[in-house]
């Protein structure tokens, strides 16, 4: 198994090959296999659910259901050199259903992602400033397509593809999501 | 620029990398205890513990004599309250009970094994499982740009649940598709206990949720077998009901089915304009119906132009002719047979004189109808030297098939009413009639008339029938017969000899 400090090395990169090579092993039942892909996507995933459904419960939750579907769905992926992709778009559906309950109970969980980053032990006075302003200054979509770009490492073309919207609307929301961002952290106007 | 973008992603990716949470452990160990079986979400684990706990409780009851309960308990659990079965091509049965848990998932074709695979849904909640086999339909594409229709068919004995339910379903689905990024097309229907679409669904290996479909269209559509419809997929089937084919009032669609296998409706429509030679602004009247003609999906194209009617059915996937029609349109006043009406041959421009018609086209005395067309617009009327026995100069004009031919059509109305007039001869513009041979021809003749119109030789061709026929008031020859793969029927004036009417069909 991986050292902790390997896992540290490898958390959030998102090397394609390194992860359908993960998911082979995960298609074999293999548990390191499970935890290095886990290391390697969970940011993206946590994020991008925490970005749709800005409840850290839920995000956690729909996280968990993810790498347990991945568990049992593995084998059925097929190499095509996107599989983070393939996450994001089983994370999108399983958020997407978690907001569908709540509408018909007429029940949407509270936002609250801020009282858990001001709370958050493991995160720097930096992180936590970048984060809450990131969550706090940008609409959803922005958000959204901010964290695809900077963590998941997806390109514009991509996120349009996994968010259903045109290429343009996503590099113009990105653009404009960027400067206010700039604006905010007293960067270039 | 590019560096300091590059700084502030890194930024942000570092903020979201410290932000997680580091659940990894109690993944490890879920997925640990779960091996070999497949675990679809938390709450399907959540949902298999109550229904474990529920086990042992019956259990209990069982060591305490509660027999009763244990029975209620059975029902409630195990016993099959719906059965939801999905089919694109893959077709699916999933067995819930009451409560809307799965109890077990049943691959009805070797399509509908591989999008199962090894998953083991026993105990997951109905929309969990529904949303795992919508997401392997996808992954194995068999849902997919070209073919993005699925049907789910919800049978319980309570109509008012199984409808509930089906409508849930149709909902999710349609929803579970379009956040995959492309439009699905689903359609939901509630079963009707009947024993014969069983019989049916089971002849052809089919759902008894397809067969039900298939029935609806064949009971609001003429021209159709099951045998024919049995083999489409639901796409090709919801293209039939969305063009308007068939209507369908037990089930509801959500979305449009995918015609991008297909030509499209636009190219149909130039294939079958151009083989007819009409041009689109002449049209007066168009429909567009996709059905499927000997197992080919096709484009049925029908519209009128230039007095007359024309059929068409264009392969929908390479555009090829498959069958063609022509006959006078009788809503249109005799006479207004317009040149437009035919690849620019025609006796139409013979037949542009008032009330002249298509009857000056059968110029017979053996000019060539183009002759006849060509002829500089003279007035119909005066060109026509019909001679009861003279055939049409066709057989110079089109080889089989005779692509738009129109140029050899004659005007049967015109017949009709001189043959009930007693006398068959044209009488308009003051052609003088001139049906000589008392006005009827052999059958020989006829068989030659028709070989003429479609271009072809006797030796060419197989009779299959040539007989003569009393008709509407009229005695009609019936010729049909085969060259090559293609099937020929027509109706041939037994007075006149003219093409009363012509069909030909890929065999």
């Amino acid at each position: 198994m991986f050292s902790l400090t390997s896992m540290e090395k490898i958390k959030a990169d998102c090397n394609p090959e390194a992860m359908e090579q993960c998911l082979l092993g995960i298609g074999e039942q293999d548990l390191k296999a499970l935890e290095e892909f886990y290391y390697r996507t969970s940011t993206s995933v946590y994020g991008f659910a925490l970005s749709v459904l800005k409840n850290t419960q839920d995000a956690e939750d729909v996280m968990h259901d993810l790498y347990i579907l991945v568990w049992s769905a593995a084998g059925k992926y097929h190499a095509d050199g996107k599989p983070m992709a393939w996450v994001l778009t089983i994370t999108r559906n399983l958020c997407l259903q978690k907001l569908r309950e709540y509408r018909k109970q007429s029940d949407i969980p509270r936002e609250d992602w801020e009282v858990y980053i001001s709370n958050n032990g493991q995160m720097s006075a930096e992180d936590k400033l970048v984060l809450t302003e990131c969550l706090k200054n940008l609409s959803d979509e922005e958000r959204q397509i901010v964290m695809l770009h900077a963590v998941s490492g997806f390109k514009h073309r991509e996120i349009a593809r996994l968010l259903e919207m045109p290429l343009s609307t996503v590099l113009s929301k990105y653009n404009r999501a960027m400067k206010k961002l700039r604006k905010i952290y007293g960067g270039e106007q | 620029m590019r560096n300091k973008e590059t700084s502030e992603n890194a930024k942000i990716k570092q903020a979201y990398v410290n932000a997680v949470p580091d659940i990894c452990d109690v993944i490890l160990s879920d997925c640990e205890k779960g091996k070999g079986t497949v675990v679809m979400m938390a709450e399907t684990k959540k949902k298999k513990s109550i229904v474990k706990y529920m086990m042992a409780a019956a259990g209990m009851l069982v060591v305490l004599g509660a027999g009763t309960l244990l029975l209620n308990s059975y029902q409630v659990n195990y016993k099959v309250a719906s059965t939801i079965s999905l089919e694109v091509n893959p077709s699916i049965q999933i067995m819930v009970n009451e409560k809307e848990r799965v109890l077990e998932v049943k691959a009805l074709n070797k399509d509908g094994a591989i999008v199962v695979g090894d998953m083991d849904f026993s105990g997951s909640d109905i929309d969990v499982t529904v949303n795992a086999l919508i997401g392997s339909m996808l992954r194995n594409g068999y849902l997919n740009e070209l073919a993005n229709s699925i049907l789910i068919s919800v049978d319980n004995d309570d109509p008012v649940k199984g409808s509930r339910l089906q409508e849930k379903l149709t909902e999710e689905v349609n929803q579970l598709l379009e956040a995959d990024g492309f439009f699905g097309a689903v359609l939901g229907q509630t079963l009707m206990n009947d024993n014969t679409l069983q019989q049916q669904a089971d002849r052809y290996g089919i759902t008894t949720g397809k067969a039900q479909l298939i029935q609806q269209i064949l009971d609001s559509t003429t021209g159709h077998t099951f045998e024919e419809l049995a083999p489409l997929s639901i796409n090709e089937l919801n293209l039939i009901i969305a063009s308007g084919a068939a209507e369908m009032e037990k089930v509801s669609t959500l979305g449009n089915a995918s015609d991008k296998a297909y030509i499209g409706e636009e190219k149909a429509k130039e294939a079958a304009f151009a083989h007819a030679g009409v041009a689109a602004g002449d049209v007066i009247y168009y429909e567009m119906d996709m059905d499927v003609e000997k197992g080919v999906m096709v484009y049925e194209i029908d519209f009128k132009c230039g007095g007359y009617e024309y059929e068409y059915d264009v392969n929908a996937r390479t555009g090829d002719i498959v069958k063609n029609k022509k006959e006078i349109d009788d809503d249109m006043p005799r006479g207004t047979q317009s040149p437009s009406g035919g690849t620019g041959t025609s006796g139409g421009t013979a037949q542009a004189g008032e009330g002249a018609a298509g009857g000056t086209a059968q110029t017979g005395a053996g000019a060539s109808d183009g002759t006849a067309q060509t002829g500089t617009g003279t007035a119909d009327g005066t060109t026509q030297t019909q001679t009861g026995t003279t055939m049409p100069s066709d057989g110079t004009q089109t080889p089989a098939p005779p692509a738009g031919s129109s140029g050899t059509y004659y005007h049967p109305e015109q017949h009709h009413e001189d043959y009930h007039h007693g006398s068959y001869a044209p009488t308009q513009g003051g052609g003088g009639s001139t049906g000589t041979a008392s006005g009827t021809i052999t059958l020989e003749q006829a068989k030659e008339i028709a070989l003429n119109h479609a271009g072809l030789t006797a030796d060419a061709v197989y009779f299959e029938k040539a007989k003569l026929d009393y008709d509407d008031g009229m005695q009609i020859y019936e010729v049909e017969f085969i060259s090559g793969n293609v099937d020929y029927e027509y109706e041939i004036d037994a007075l006149t000899g003219a093409v009363w009417d012509y069909e030909w069909d890929y065999d």
